[in-house]
């Protein structure tokens, strides 16, 4: 199991009156599982992610991540299951805007101990595996958004960490890059990764294998999707993209057999013929 | 995050803010400079003391009755015989003369001076170091014959003289004519605010114009080493010669030692005003520091969801004022080095800028950046990650 939470509870009493964001919460998210969270604004699933992610101590209530129960946990601790068991990926992307994609990706790494030499062939593999070789030195600025969501899932994924937590990663993309970035997800979901997504559109969430629903800081149904969309598939039915989103066009290209060659190393072999026509 | 990683972040961040990171060390590289300047100027200033003072010689001594402790502030403490004693009871004294002074005219062919009338012993030459430019000083037959000739400062000579060649020519001292046997060439001395213009006979013809009294004695000891020794041994000789007088006494030595202190207090005093300037560059560079922190508050919740512990947090702050601060103590340094060198040109000393000044100045400055970066960053440290990532 790898996620392991147990009438997990958070109050905020900085107020007059106490808010309870989250309570009785229980759940269970298999190794290798890809989720989604979905909920109106105010339902606590952004609270839920907090804590999921170790950026916020619940009031009561028990939370196992990889074996760990982590309520127990100092700031130093949770600092370093952020470090090696939590990969982030935010809608605002939270890159650092004056630092390249190399060196962005070099981050996690960075706390992690991990010597400079090492540091580089992770990154560049990272920023390889979600089609951006070309692009290691290019800062965000320099990046359609896109390709920054692309860093910033290189970025969630260079300590290897034990699961992927994205919320609204798709927030703030159009829908062409959008379902780019869920075929990644796939793909590395395919490749045995766990994955909790928090959205609130439904064209997104039914990506995934299973949709659990919140409202008002309660779990309130959990659901299991028997044919999740492949965004593969949907890049296709999308067809050529317009001169704004010139990659588009090939992408409907790279539709493959599932399982056999992941998309990922498609997407880079489609950006390396790109980077050569220009 | 290791120590390199840190510094290479706080680098950029100083690239990327030239300005805004030079006006914010501004404070430390002036307070740097002016310590610099100040001390290299003082150093140098002190040493060209000393060799002035070593060569006037430091086994120098003068005594001189001590007033303090008496109701009569007036009246003869000295006599003439004293002088054959204390040669004789003080083996460690080489050289004594026994001075008086008075104002007088002093008539020259062509001019007249109101000036210094210094009688003295034909040790004296010895004692204050006189150099003759021409001519000789007196000896001890013309002291004790009471003859009448006379040795001029050169400025004195040049004045009452013009172009007549003083030395074989007469003067008149008061009313009483003497012959000129030498000139006393001008000093070096950084001490001399103006010219010496003395004229100097000979004790006892001092003293059949003027009458018989004694200011001081002024004498030379064997050694430096021996001065002190000289000069108690001096005084009780004296107090017993003279019963109900007391006498003071002061070498050369301890002018220096005062001269020391002086110039300590003075380094002191001034290091101080440069330290104020330091900790107010010390609070500009805090001051930038937490708008810095604020306004990096995304990159801050950024780096603590990737792992970043607070001490992380701290460190890179802290690295960061330490290399504003290092860089605006390297930019002062240099700066006061030149400054330095710059007046000293002026002043005709060479400045002295010792290792352990650059040290300290450089220890001061990554002091400031660590006792002003503290409260930047630990506001960094302690940002909670959540409301960090929320900020824009």
């Amino acid at each position: 199991m790898m996620i392991q939470v147990s009438q997990l509870a958070k109050i905020y009493s900085t107020g007059a009156h106490p808010v309870v964001a989250l309570k009785d919460v229980n759940l269970e998210v298999k190794t290798g599982e890809f989720v989604s969270v979905m909920g109106p604004s105010g339902s606590g699933k952004s609270t839920l992610m907090n804590l999921l992610g170790c950026l916020d101590t619940p009031t009561s209530g028990s939370y196992k991540l990889d074996g760990i129960e982590i309520s127990t946990l100092d700031d130093t601790g949770m600092a370093r299951v952020r470090n090696i068991k939590i990969g982030f990926v935010f809608q605002n992307f939270n890159l650092l805007s004056r630092t390249t994609a190399q060196r962005n990706v070099e981050l996690p790494m960075l706390y992690a101990g991990i010597d400079a030499r090492e540091r580089v062939r992770r990154a560049t593999t990272a920023l390889e595996r979600v089609g951006l070789a070309d692009r290691i030195n290019y800062r965000p600025n320099q990046l359609s958004g896109g390709q920054v969501q692309r860093v910033a899932i290189a970025r969630a994924l260079v300590n290897e960490p034990a699961v992927l937590l994205a919320d609204e990663p798709t927030g703030n993309l159009d829908t062409r890059s959008g379902e780019e970035i869920m075929a990644i997800f796939q793909d590395l979901n395919r490749g045995g990764a766990t994955i909790v997504l928090v959205t609130h559109e439904w064209d997104i969430a039914l990506h995934t294998s299973r949709i659990i629903h919140f409202r008002d800081g309660s779990l309130v149904d959990d659901e299991k999707v028997e044919n999740p969309r492949k965004a593969v598939e949907q890049l296709t039915k999308l067809g050529p993209g317009n001169q704004n989103n010139t990659h588009a066009s090939e992408i409907s290209a790279l539709v493959v057999p599932s399982g056999e060659v992941p998309f990922v190393q498609t997407v880079s072999e489609f950006d390396a013929r790109r980077g050569d026509a220009q | 995050m290791n120590l390199l990683e840190s510094i290479r972040v706080a680098l950029e961040g100083v690239r990327a803010n030239k300005l805004r990171s030079f006006l914010t060390t501004l404070g430390i590289i002036i307070g740097i400079a002016a310590v610099i300047a100040v001390v290299a100027i003082g150093q140098g200033g002190r040493a060209v003391l000393m060799t002035e003072m070593e060569k006037v010689g430091t086994n120098i001594f003068v005594i001189y009755p001590d007033w303090r402790n008496q109701e009569q502030s007036t009246g003869n403490k000295f006599e003439l015989s004293d002088m054959q004693v204390l040669k004789d009871k003080v083996p460690a004294i080489t050289h004594l003369s026994a001075n008086s002074s008075n104002m007088d005219d002093v008539r020259g062919p062509k001019d007249k001076k109101y000036c210094q009338v210094r009688g003295v012993s034909s040790d004296y030459a010895f004692t204050s170091k006189l150099t003759m430019k021409k001519g000789r000083f007196f000896s001890s037959e013309d002291d004790s014959l009471s003859q009448r000739v006379a040795v001029l400062d050169e400025a004195l000579a040049d004045e009452i003289f013009g172009r007549t060649e003083p030395v074989g020519n007469m003067v008149s001292i008061g009313n009483t004519p003497f012959l000129v046997i030498g000139l006393v060439a001008k000093g070096e001395s950084i001490f001399g605010f103006g010219e010496n213009v003395n004229a100097y006979i000979p004790g006892r013809a001092w003293r059949n114009m003027y009458g018989d009294y004694i200011n001081e004695l002024e004498g030379s000891a064997v050694s430096k080493e021996k001065v002190q020794e000289t000069m108690d041994q001096t005084v009780k000789v004296l107090e017993r010669r003279h019963r109900g007088s007391e006498y003071a006494s002061q070498s050369m030595e301890q002018v220096m030692q005062s001269a020391n202190k002086i110039t300590g207090i003075m380094t002191l005093i001034i290091g101080a005003i440069a330290g104020i300037s330091l900790f107010v560059g010390g609070i500009g560079v805090m001051n930038i520091m937490l708008v810095s922190v604020t306004e990096r508050t995304r990159e801050i919740g950024i780096r603590k969801a990737l792992g970043a512990r607070r001490k992380d947090i701290l460190i890179q702050f802290l690295i960061e004022s330490v290399v504003l601060c290092i860089l605006g103590g390297i930019i002062g340094m240099a700066l006061g080095i030149g400054g330095a060198f710059l007046i000293a040109k002026v002043a005709k000393w060479s400045p002295l800028v010792s290792w352990w000044t650059a040290l300290i100045a450089f220890a001061f400055s990554a002091a400031i950046g660590i006792i002003f970066g503290m409260l930047p960053a630990n506001k960094a440290a302690k940002m909670d990650p959540i409301e960090a990532l929320r900020r824009d």
